[in-house]
């Protein structure tokens, strides 16, 4: 396998060029990005972090075309985000874009297998039988199949939101917080598989969190701060992650 | 606790607009009928109030057939401290149309213009008769229709058909009379107008004088067999008979308005339900922080009564407005009504129109009030509001199941113990409302198989927008069920009206069919013997005419009992019931069913009858006829016995067939032209008849309909806020759905079918009840009723319904595409 060798030729996945977000008007003007230029590697798993309030969210957000930026632009390969209508953007998510959210992840009235399909159902594609199957038993959910979301713990909850983003093949999948509402042992599980599909699959992954444990799973940490991109971390260990926080807060 | 209500208010305040609005056309409805009824009897009075001022005492026989003889005006006149007093003539005087033919199916009325200060008579444009005997006047109405104008002559006949001619001097407006209104109004001087009528005295005497006592004096000259009234009290009494339609008019709209409440608390209701339900962690807090359950019920039960007030107060100006609208647009149509009034909102209106708006607003936040009360603290703490899970439940389905039960039994027994009447159709009813309890009780447990079926084709057609729509549509039965009920009343009540007038329509064809078998009818107005019989003679040597045939009949006296007594001349088969008339000859009678259990009478009885020229004679009854088969008189006798029994009468009617082939046109005129000569005798083609009838049942179906489209209109007013509330709800799953790929048209799609299973459901479950008590009303109500399902109408309701649907859809579905993936997200 040589799929690390794979990761530094091919293009990056995402690539935003001085990205700006700014909230309200007048007195009440937010700068939550403040001209960020980042390009997230194919086939690696990058944790975005630093601060509540920093902007991590809303990077995350223009990155994966569910916010328009206020100036700059994101590319998700060759196609740049920033000059889509809203139908082309959605079409775009609908193809090459996975998610996981921190919580309200599934359709309650969908047991998971329908869930884990939705993305692929809306898209009209076929589901990919032998990578479903691999997904399935990865996270486990083998015998959990047909239940609802209401009859699954949290922790299974974010394993069928890990599985929905992998089935589809995305070119990139952006989690935010993904383990943000978990217990730390569901929480490594759930990283451990994000580790694994970058690993074993080739996913590309950008996951939010603000947790040095959850960002040490990574292979590179960005930090933010106050709306900028200020420093980043390869092999990041949760110590590393931790002392660059302090840092950054100091 | 106030504060608390009055915020949750302002927080709901676009939630509750629509449930609001169910309200406001409710009441409005029901206030402008009261607004119409009110006006129509202001006006009514206002306009005899100004007759009635120039009467001071007004004698009336008190048998209303009667008459006053000319004495007693004699009597009257000489009374000290009268100024003036008039005999009043009125009786039926044909006028006869530019077509040289009587004017409409009823004798116009002829009335004394008498001169004086008791002239009682509008002259709205030329002069009044005078003293001229040779002049006449005219209502308006008919001088319209009729296209005769001021200076034409004009012909009328007199009570022995003589034609007299008279010059047009003036047209007058026949006020609140509702009879003139429909036979048409002439006026004659009162010489003119005894002799063309052969009254043979007065139908009122009007006094005017001032002396002190004057009603008692006259009084006193008229003696007991007479009715002496002051000029207010006949006001009051005139104003009273013309206001009779207009308020069985009233009622029957209030009924409407009735239906329409109903649905509206229903959509109340459930908004207030889901207005709680998603309410329960504020619920919560408020039992947390110290609030008793009896403030939570307060605060919800003061929420409901401040939109009632406020919706309720609306709906009164709507139906000030509505009523205003509904007297320009009756004035437009030459209705009898006094539509030139201003419409008035009284007191007593805006009593009732607060009240029923209040009550019912109230009314129906109970339930969700108590359900908000059963919230226990605890919740506030919960993450996430569950869904709730819906179970069946034995109870449920027993109670339902009773009631059905209970509902089709009452229904069957209606129609099947009981004779078609009003007693068997109340019986229907009963078991109708029976069934429709069942129905709301058993509703949550019908939306899941039913929004399955009637969802299957849209889950095919649209993929995953289509699948999870009628997965959502059944997500919440309780919800589901109370939204799409409302939907079903009017739905119901739109099938049942139609399905009554399709199988009256086809019933009365077949009974035109069968006792009607003829292309043209030859009679006079009123069913007298009034043919010539040379009428029939000619007809029958025509070659263009198959069969004619007489119908002759006069009243006499049948042991004892006054009945029509007739005969027939020509090609025609006696529907026999039972007996026979093979032979039927001098001694013998048939009898109809019905005037045979009258008269006790079977087959094989005898009968006496009380001859104009041979005495009485018996006969013996040979059989007995099918009256909804036959136009054979009630009591029928051979054709030589009856001309012996009495005379040499005119035929009531002939029925002429023409031959196969015969261009209508030329059979009608030649038939026309038998009766050319009679302007007494009417010629009716059977597509006239068939023709009016259709457009009689089109008409009333258009109205129904109509009205009870506002019931429909609300219950859409319910689908648009359960699905508005539903998607406040879901606001994250759409945001969900959303960034995993669902395009904006995709959702609104989404939520358009799911208001499509929706309406589609409650036009469903309408459309069966419907058809079923359809069928159970047509039973009840006539005797041998065919059964007819009007299908493209059925197939219409069904489709529309969906369609509203849609449309109630739209505004939720555009908030609910419009919104923000990211701020949706981050909300809850
Ligand atoms: N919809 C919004 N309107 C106004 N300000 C916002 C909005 N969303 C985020 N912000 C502001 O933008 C900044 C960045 O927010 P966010 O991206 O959520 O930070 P993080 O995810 O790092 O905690 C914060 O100051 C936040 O208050
Ligand atoms: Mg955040």
């Amino acid at each position: 396998m040589t799929l690390t060798d794979n990761r530094h030729q091919a293009p990056p996945a995402v690539v935003a060029t001085d990205l700006t977000k700014v909230y309200g008007q007048g007195d009440a003007v937010v700068h939550a990005l403040r001209g960020v230029n980042v390009a997230f590697a194919t086939g690696a798993f990058t944790a975005i972090m630093g601060p509540s309030g920093s902007g991590k969210s809303t990077l995350m957000h223009c990155l994966a075309g569910l916010d328009a930026a206020t100036s700059g632009t994101v590319h998700v390969g060759d196609v740049e985000l920033t000059a889509l209508d809203d139908r082309r953007l959605t079409r775009l998510r609908r193809e090459r874009i996975g998610f996981v959210f921190q919580s309200f992840n599934l359709l309650p009235t969908l047991t998971a297998e329908q869930n884990i399909r939705l993305p692929l159902e809306i898209a009209s594609r076929q589901a990919d039988q032998p990578l479903f199957d691999r997904v399935i038993d990865t996270v486990g959910l083998r015998n959990r199949l047909s239940h609802r979301p209401a009859e699954l713990s949290g922790g299974q909850q974010q394993r069928v939101a890990v599985a929905r983003a992998l089935i589809s093949k995305p070119q990139v999948i952006f989690a935010d917080e993904p383990t943000g509402n978990l217990d730390s042992r569901s929480g490594a599980e759930i990283l451990s598989f994000l580790r694994t599909s970058v690993r074993e699959l080739g996913q590309t992954i950008v996951m939010v969190t603000h947790d040095p444990v959850a960002a040490s799973y990574a292979d590179r940490v960005v930090f933010l701060r106050d709306g900028e991109l200020v420093t980043e971390l390869a092999t990041p260990t949760p110590q590393s992650v931790l002392d660059t926080l302090v840092k950054l807060e100091a | 606790m106030l504060r608390t209500a009055l915020a949750g208010l302002r927080a709901h305040r676009l939630r509750l607009l629509l449930t609001a609005l169910a309200i406001l056309l409710g009441v409005g409805f029901i206030a402008g009928t009261f607004v119409l009824n009110d006006t129509v009897q202001a006006a009514f009075s206002q306009r005899v109030t100004a007759d009635a001022d120039k009467v001071d005492v007004a004698v009336l026989p008190r048998d209303a057939h009667a008459v006053l003889p000319a004495r007693l005006l004699d009597r009257i006149r000489a009374l000290d401290g009268v100024t003036d007093a008039q005999g009043l003539v009125r009786g039926p005087a044909p006028l006869l149309g530019r077509d040289g033919k009587t004017v409409g199916s009823l004798p116009t009325t002829a009335l004394s213009v008498v001169r004086g200060p008791l002239d009682r008579t509008n002259v709205v444009s030329g002069t009044g008769p005078g003293t001229d005997d040779h002049a006449a006047v005219l209502d308006e109405n008919t001088a319209k229709a009729q296209g005769f104008r001021i200076g034409d002559t004009i012909t009328v006949l007199d009570h022995e058909r003589g034609e007299h001619r008279f010059e047009l001097v003036g047209l007058i407006d026949t006020g609140v009379d509702q009879m003139l209104a429909v036979t048409g109004a002439l006026g004659f001087t009162p010489a003119t107008t005894q002799r063309l009528t052969g009254a043979k005295g007065y139908r009122e005497i009007d006094v005017a004088g001032d002396a002190p006592g004057l009603e008692r004096a006259v009084a006193a000259a008229a003696g007991p067999g007479h009715v002496v009234k002051t000029g207010d009290e006949l006001a009051a009494d005139l104003a009273r008979a013309a206001g009779v339609e207009a308020r069985s008019f009233t009622l029957a709209l209030l009924l409407f308005g009735i239906v329409a409440m109903m649905v509206a608390a229903l959509v109340i209701y459930n908004t207030f339900n889901i207005l709680v339900a998603q309410r329960t962690r504020e619920m919560a807090l408020l039992r947390c922080v110290g609030a008793t359950r009896a403030q939570v019920f307060g605060s919800i039960l003061l929420e409901s009564a401040v939109v009632g007030a406020l919706a309720s107060a609306l709906g009164l100006l709507a139906g000030y407005g509505l009523a205003a609208l509904a007297l320009t647009v009756l004035g437009v149509f030459d209705t009898p009504l006094p539509t030139d009034a201003t419409a008035s909102l009284t007191p007593a209106t805006m009593a009732i129109g607060l009240a029923v708006g209040l009550l019912v607003t109230v009314g129906a936040a109970v339930l969700p009030a108590r359900a908000a009360t059963r919230v226990p603290p605890i919740a506030a703490l919960r993450a996430q509001v569950e869904e709730p899970a819906f179970r069946t439940g034995l109870p449920r389905l027993i109670v339902s199941g009773l009631l059905l039960v209970a509902g089709l039994g009452t229904t069957a027994a209606g129609v099947l113990m009981f004779d078609p009447g009003q007693l068997s159709l109340v019986v229907v009813v009963a078991g109708g409302a029976l069934t429709f309890l069942a129905v709301l009780i058993l509703g949550p447990v019908l939306v899941k198989p039913l929004s399955a079926v009637v969802g299957r084709l849209p889950a095919r057609l649209f993929g995953v927008p289509g699948r999870l729509a009628v997965e959502n549509a059944a997500r919440n039965p309780g919800r589901a069920a109370t939204t799409t009920v409302a939907l079903t009343i009017g739905v119901t009540l739109m099938t049942l009206i139609s399905v009554v007038t399709a199988s009256t329509r086809t019933t009365m064809t077949a009974q035109l069919d069968a006792q009607f078998p003829i292309d043209y009818l030859l009679a006079g107005q009123e069913r007298d013997p009034v043919v010539p019989r040379a009428v029939a003679a000619e007809l029958r040597r025509r070659p263009e005419l198959s069969s004619v045939v007489q119908i002759r009949e006069v009243r006499a006296t049948v042991a004892g009992r006054r009945v029509d007594v007739g005969t027939y001349s020509g090609p025609i088969t006696p529907a026999v019931a039972s007996g026979s008339m093979t032979g039927f000859g001098p001694g013998q009678v048939a009898l109809n069913e019905s005037t045979a259990r009258d008269l006790g009478a079977r087959v094989g009885d005898s009968l006496s009858l009380q001859t104009a020229e041979a005495g009485r004679v018996a006969l013996r009854v040979t059989a007995l006829l099918d009256g909804s088969q036959s136009s054979l008189p009630p009591v029928t006798v051979a054709e030589g016995p009856f001309d012996r029994y009495f005379g040499a009468v005119p035929d009531t009617m002939v029925m002429v067939n023409a031959k196969d082939g015969v261009p209508p046109e030329q059979a009608r005129k030649l038939v026309d032209a038998a009766a050319a000569n009679y302007p007494v005798v009417q010629v009716t083609s059977s597509t006239e008849v068939r023709g009016e009838f259709d457009e009689t049942l089109d008409m009333v179906l258009m109205i129904v309909t109509g009205l009870l489209g506002l019931a429909i209109l609300i219950s859409l007013l319910g689908i648009a806020n359960t699905l508005s509330l539903s998607v406040h709800e879901r606001t994250r799953e759409s945001a969900l759905l959303r960034a995993l790929g669902l395009t904006r048209r995709q959702l609104r799609g989404m939520l358009s079918i799911e208001a499509l299973v929706l309406g589609l459901i409650g036009a469903l479950v309408g459309v069966v009840l419907g058809g079923v008590f359809g069928w159970a009303a047509m039973m009840a109500m006539l005797a041998d009723a065919a059964y007819s399902l009007p299908v493209p109408q059925v197939v219409l309701f069904v489709l529309l319904s969906g369609l509203a649907g849609v449309l109630a859809a739209v505004l939720p579905a555009r908030r609910a595409a419009r919104a923000s993936i990211v701020d949706s997200l981050a909300t809850g």
